[in-house]
Formats: C-alpha cells, sequence, structure tokens
C-alpha cells in the first residue's frame, strides 16, 4: 500500500478527508477487504489512546501561580529580560558582540615589526616599587626576566 | 477545543489591564484558563507534577508577553500556543539531559494512583489511570514534533489546520508528522518487550 494511501485512510479517520474523496475511498473499502482491514487497525490503534483521568487543579493552584507571577513581575522590573527584548535589540547586540570578538582576534594578530624579536611572552617580575607580582609582556622571550628580589630563596629545586 | 476567533474574547480586557500594571487582574485569567492547560501540559509531558510546573512557567510568561499581545483571535488560542512551545521545549531539554547523562533512563514504575476521596467509581478511575499509563509509554517515545502533533489531534480535538496554527507550521507537515506518529506507535505495539525497553533514546 503506498504512502499516499495511507494518508488517506488516516486523513479519513480523523474526518480531514474532502466529501469527494472519502466516499470514493469508502467505497473501494467495500470492495478491497486488505484496504478495510489496514482501516480497522488504524482505527483500533487510535481508538487506543487514552487520555490522563480528568482531575481538577489542585487547591491553591491560582495562588501559586500568582505568587509566581509576582515573584517574576519584580524580577523583570529590575533586569533586563533578553527574551523580551526586541528582534531588533538582540540582533543590535549579537552583532556587536561577534564584531568585539572578531576586533579582539584581529588585534591579536597585528603584526610586530621585523626588527623586534617577534615572540612574546609574560614573566612575573615587578619593578621596583610594585607590588609583589603582576603581569608584563617583554618582547624578547630569550632575554633573561628581571629578577624577582626575594625569588631565589624560594624557587623550586 | 480552539474557539471562532472572530468572537469577542472578554480575555483581551483582561489582558489589557494586566499591560497596564494590574497584576492582580491576571488571576482570573489564571482561573479561567488553568483546568485546560494542566490537561494539555499532562498530555504532552506526560506527568501530572510536571505539568503543574510547566502551566506555572505558561502563566508568567504569558504575563510578560500581556504588553504585545494582539487581538487577532482568542486568548486561549494565545495560552495555547505558549503552553504547546513551552512543553516543547521541557521535552527538548529532557532528551538532552537523558543524553548527557549517557546511561538508560530510570525505570519507568507506574505511580501509585489513589482515586480521589469521593470520586463516583474509583475503579473505573484505576482503569482510567492504567490505560494512560500504557498510552504515555507509548507516546513518550515519540519525537516531541510528533508527540505535539498526536496529542493536539488525538486528545484536544484540534483540526489539522488548527494544528498548522498553533504550531506555526504547514498543514503538510501536521500531516506527516501524524502519520510517521501513528507508524511509529504501530511498529511499537508490534515490537516484542524487551526491545522496547531498549530502543529508547534520541530521535
Amino acid at each position: 500500500m503506498n504512502r499516499r494511501l495511507e494518508m488517506d485512510l488516516m486523513r479519513l479517520l480523523h474526518g480531514e478527508l474532502p466529501p469527494d474523496r472519502a466516499r470514493e475511498l469508502t467505497a473501494r473499502m467495500a470492495r478491497e477487504p486488505e484496504l478495510a482491514d489496514r482501516y480497522r487497525r488504524l482505527e483500533e490503534g487510535w481508538q487506543g489512546l487514552a487520555a490522563p483521568p480528568e482531575a481538577p487543579a489542585p487547591p491553591g493552584f491560582t495562588g501559586r501561580v500568582m505568587a509566581h507571577v509576582r515573584a517574576g513581575a519584580e524580577e523583570a522590573g529590575t533586569t533586563l529580560s533578553w527574551s523580551l527584548a526586541p528582534t531588533w535589540v538582540r540582533a543590535v547586540a549579537a552583532l556587536a558582540l561577534v564584531a568585539g570578538l572578531a576586533l579582539g582576534a584581529g588585534l591579536g594578530r597585528t603584526p610586530v615589526p621585523a626588527s623586534s624579536p617577534s615572540s612574546l611572552s609574560m614573566v612575573a617580575g615587578p619593578p621596583e616599587g610594585l607590588g609583589a607580582s603582576f603581569w608584563t609582556l617583554v618582547e624578547d622571550a630569550t632575554a633573561p626576566a628581571p629578577a624577582i628580589p626575594g625569588a631565589a630563596a624560594e624557587a623550586p629545586r | 477545543m480552539v474557539t471562532n476567533p472572530s468572537t469577542t474574547d472578554p480575555g483581551w480586557e483582561i489582558l489589557a489591564r494586566v499591560a497596564a500594571g494590574e497584576v492582580e487582574a491576571f488571576s482570573s485569567l489564571v482561573e479561567a484558563h488553568q483546568q485546560r492547560l494542566l490537561r494539555l501540559c499532562e498530555r504532552l509531558l506526560g506527568e501530572a507534577e510536571e505539568a503543574r510546573d510547566a502551566v506555572q512557567e505558561v502563566f508568567l510568561k504569558a504575563y510578560r508577553k500581556a504588553a504585545s499581545f494582539h487581538p487577532q483571535g482568542q486568548v486561549y488560542t494565545w495560552l495555547y500556543r505558549i503552553a504547546v512551545n513551552h512543553c516543547l521545549n521541557r521535552l527538548r531539554r529532557r532528551r538532552l539531559v537523558q543524553f548527557t547523562r549517557l546511561s538508560p533512563e530510570p525505570a519507568e514504575d507506574v505511580p501509585a494512583f489513589d482515586p480521589p476521596d469521593g470520586a463516583p467509581d474509583p475503579e473505573a478511575a484505576l482503569v482510567a489511570r492504567r490505560r494512560w499509563m500504557a498510552t504515555r509509554k507509548a507516546i513518550e517515545r515519540l519525537p516531541a514534533g510528533q508527540r505535539a502533533v498526536l496529542v493536539l489531534v488525538r486528545f484536544e480535538g484540534m483540526s489539522y489546520r488548527q494544528v498548522a496554527e498553533t504550531l506555526q507550521i504547514t498543514e503538510g507537515a501536521v500531516e506527516s508528522r501524524l502519520f510517521r506518529a501513528m507508524r511509529r506507535l504501530e511498529a511499537a505495539q508490534e515490537e516484542p518487550l524487551s526491545q522496547v525497553s531498549r530502543g529508547r533514546g534520541l530521535t
């Protein structure tokens, strides 16, 4: 049995088939037991699907929902909800984010002048008068790092 | 069941008041629609407790969207759409959690059911509950989109066109999803039980 015919049987079962086609298919089922049997099985399966029994809303449900709504309303009043922002606002924000990331990535790849050693590395070493540790960039990774007062004594062996 | 959108819906006025800042006006909308939404969410999610949580979220979403509601139809249709989408998202998240756990789903025990006191026929209620549990097991194996279409047509009595409007898909897509869902259900009925328990997972 082809898919279209099966779909028509399903539509017939759901009352969705145009009247002309429904009459035609019903007449055909009367002549073709195999088709009638297929329809019967579809119908049995469909009718066999049972809904959950009706149950009343639990007592106090409206109050529970309203408490949730009030809490949500207060929260919405103090924070920006992106899900509620207009589409264009979200689109602009997304574009700004992407542009920012792209710009950041581009800056990270800025070529270093040929006269300079190419690599950048980070070493800890505060100039005199500054705090115990901070990050600084030096142009030549092979250059000796500035001495850290007291670091030699703590260096791992 | 979705009603004729051309009729006047008092829900519009309530939403207008809510949008103007009258939070408490929203409670009458909750009163009017909670029962149908609870029923819908339980049918989609399969669990009464999760359905309650979902309905709370649905009403909160509706409250937040009250100002942007355009009265083009029944308020209930609008709530319905929010509820269905919310449940579909929950179902997808649930599948994702199951996937990332990389473990079999917990055994599905049929929860104990105590017919409510004073129920006209506790035995009939128990039978109805058991039938629903069997159906639930079957439809839980469907992908979220197919499940939604099946529930809306079978249990909510919607036409293909109404389902298409609610889910914002074409009627052809409704028909196709429903067809695939019915095929899967049939195949599941023919599958041996051992395969049924092994064959669950992402679809």
